[in-house]
């Protein structure tokens, strides 16, 4: 099998500006990337730099874009990318500084994000012949969350991450809620506060592209969406979701449903003029072209009261 | 041809112009619906599932009630039913402590039949494509569209796509352009999200994310863009001048619901589809509309 390998290049020791190198190579036909890129260093050339090390799909320090999308390069066979023809592209990550060629800065990309969630478990009970015992049903959910190998497929995926480099991540938010919902935690607010901070749980669009992206079925989202909902049940911190979601509980509670014109009134907070005014152009737009009625009114939905007493026995049923 | 019809708070507040264009198109297609009018909001993925499973369980059983399917016109609508309806459908021990704690009060249970379809989903897989095609009136030759799905309308892939089959739900707005006649402008952004979930948390981001889309979609040169998703139509269409004004260049991009560019299609004018009712002006799609008719 011949192949065009179209490489990503830069190295910060000559003039650091990016380029591309072409290689073309003979391959077996179960080759896969990464095999492809040791044999180019083996036998054409040395100074190209790229990261491999377990070689079957469970370190994943190869990740890399193949043909434009994130994939281990271990496990990517090169047959599935030539059915286009015979050039494959490989280019480091989206939105990552990179260091030389195909290696990035991993601690910029996702560890020191994972720090910043205190990622390590603080037991609240004193151990028992030396050990912290818990069930083992307890930890069935947990133990799926423990297989991730921090490959950071999730993170490339992330659609917040190439508008705001400095969101946590899906990564750094899966390894919050691996802590935050061990049942040996001290303190299983501790990690949920941390997380509510800023550039946390509430900047993620919970759109699904991690899990979509995940090699090991953890669900990011999923787990981000349960430190939310954790969050909304014992009192949100972050000051500006807090006023939006209890506008949004409190129409729910008392209409059935939602109150848009309010919701975005006390989402700025009603004392906030600076926020109100930023409202005021749109709503001047809005008025004019009948997008929003005159006189404005929010009906209550004929079982508004039956769908209160869900809402409220819910709320109870968590406290 | 008869759905439940859950038209989801959106289309009768922050965008009204949506409503009453989805009715008008159902009614040409013949569409029957039967309005579910003592419900609650889905919670939008605001609401904790806690609180919000049982009040969607609830649609479900009314929903039951009727025999019928329920049909959305939000993309958000349809993704937080979908992924509540799986939990219900597929865990009847759950269902079952949710009928007991929460529904059996009204006389209430929901036995996990409903299905929940958003309008592009019945178009494609309960209408016919066929019978569609025979009712366009204004093929919309020498429009250029690009799709916006809403995310919600993508993932999971449990609740959204759970077939192989049903992974065409992922490309239906694409195919659509072209059977209404349109040509398409695709981005890189359609299946990724408008933003507007993080408005209140980070209002930069999801401006940032609101110009991303509408600029690459108008440099590939889109007359306007077309989504499903009256929430990211409120981000995407509502905030673009707020998104303009955050990076400094004009984007201008009119955003037209599902309905409204179904609507076009079937022969309605413009304004019978409350297009003058967006915060960006559709002007130029209202004159190259009147040309075709």
């Amino acid at each position: 099998m011949q192949v065009t390998f179209k490489v990503y290049r830069k190295d910060p020791e000559k003039d650091g500006k990016p380029g591309r190198s072409n290689y073309a190579l003979e391959l077996p036909e179960d080759a896969t990337v990464l095999d492809a890129l040791l044999k180019i260093r083996d036998e054409s050339d040395t100074t190209l730099a790229f990261r491999g090390a377990c070689g079957r799909g469970y370190c994943g320090e190869c990740m890399m874009r193949v043909n434009g999308s994130a994939r281990l390069a271990c496990t990517a066979k090169v047959p599935d990318y030539t059915k286009k023809g015979p050039e494959i592209s490989l280019d480091p990550l989206r939105n990552v500084p990179v260091i030389k060629d195909l290696v990035f800065d991993w601690d910029a990309f996702m560890w020191n994000k994972i720090k910043q969630v205190k990622p390590w478990l603080e037991p609240g009970d004193s151990p028992v012949n030396g050990e912290n015992l818990v069930a083992d049903l307890e930890m069935q959910d947990l133990r799926k969350v423990m297989s991730c190998f921090y490959c950071g497929m999730c993170d490339e995926g992330c659609t917040v991450l190439p508008v705001d480099f400095n969101f946590l991540g899906p990564a750094a938010l899966t390894k919050a809620y691996r802590l935050a919902f061990d049942p040996r935690n001290k303190d299983s607010r501790e990690q949920v506060k941390i997380v509510e901070k800023p550039k946390g749980i509430w900047d993620c669009v919970h759109c699904y592209e991690a899990d979509e992206h995940c090699p090991r079925g953890i669900e990011p989202t999923k787990r981000i969406v349960a430190l939310r909902d954790r969050a909304f049940n014992s009192g949100i911190t972050h000051e500006a979701v807090a006023r939006h979601h209890a506008s949004f509980a409190a129409s729910v509670k008392e209409s059935g449903w939602l109150d848009e014109g309010r919701l975005a009134v006390e989402s700025e907070g009603l004392t906030n003029v600076k926020g109100l005014m930023k409202l005021l152009p749109t709503a001047v737009k809005a008025l004019a072209r009948g997008k929003a009625p005159i006189p404005y009114m929010h009906s209550k939905r004929p079982d508004a009261g039956k769908i209160k007493k869900i809402f409220e026995k819910a709320e109870q049923e968590e406290k | 041809m008869k759905y439940a019809f859950y038209p989801g708070c959106v289309s009768r507040g922050g965008c009204p112009e949506l409503y009453p264009s989805a009715v008008k198109v159902a009614d040409k297609l013949g569409i029957e619906l039967d309005e579910l009018k003592s419900v609650g909001c889905t919670g939008a993925g605001v609401l904790p599932q806690n609180i919000s499973d049982p009040i969607n369980a609830r649609t479900f059983a009314k929903a039951e009630q009727l025999g019928l399917p329920i049909m959305t016109i939000c993309s958000t609508c349809t993704g937080v039913m979908a992924q509540a309806n799986y939990r219900l459908k597929e865990d009847p021990n759950y269902r079952d402590k949710i009928n007991r704690e929460y529904l059996a009060d009204e006389g209430l249970e929901y036995k996990g039949t409903t299905e929940v379809k958003h309008l592009l989903w019945v178009l494609f897989e309960d209408y016919g494509i066929e019978r569609l095609q025979s009712l366009i009136r204004r093929p919309l030759k020498g429009l250029k569209v690009s799709p916006f799905y809403g995310c919600y309308l993508r993932r999971p892939p449990e609740a959204i796509t759970p077939t192989k089959e049903l992974n065409r739900r992922k490309s239906y707005l694409d195919e659509l352009i072209g059977i209404l006649g349109a040509e398409m402008a695709d981005i890189s952004g359609k299946g990724k999200c408008c933003g507007f979930p993080i408005l209140s948390a980070n209002e930069e981001n999801s401006l940032a994310m609101v110009a991303k889309h509408t600029g690459e979609s108008k440099e590939k040169g889109a007359d306007f863009m077309v989504t499903p998703c009256p929430l990211c139509h409120l981000n995407l269409d509502g905030n673009q001048p707020r998104a303009e004004a955050q990076t400094g260049k004009e984007i201008d991009l009119p955003i037209l619901h599902l309905p409204q560019f179904v609507g076009l299609a079937l022969g309605f004018g413009p304004n019978e589809m409350n297009l003058q009712r967006h915060i960006v002006a559709t002007t130029n799609v209202e004159s190259k509309v009147s040309m075709m008719s």
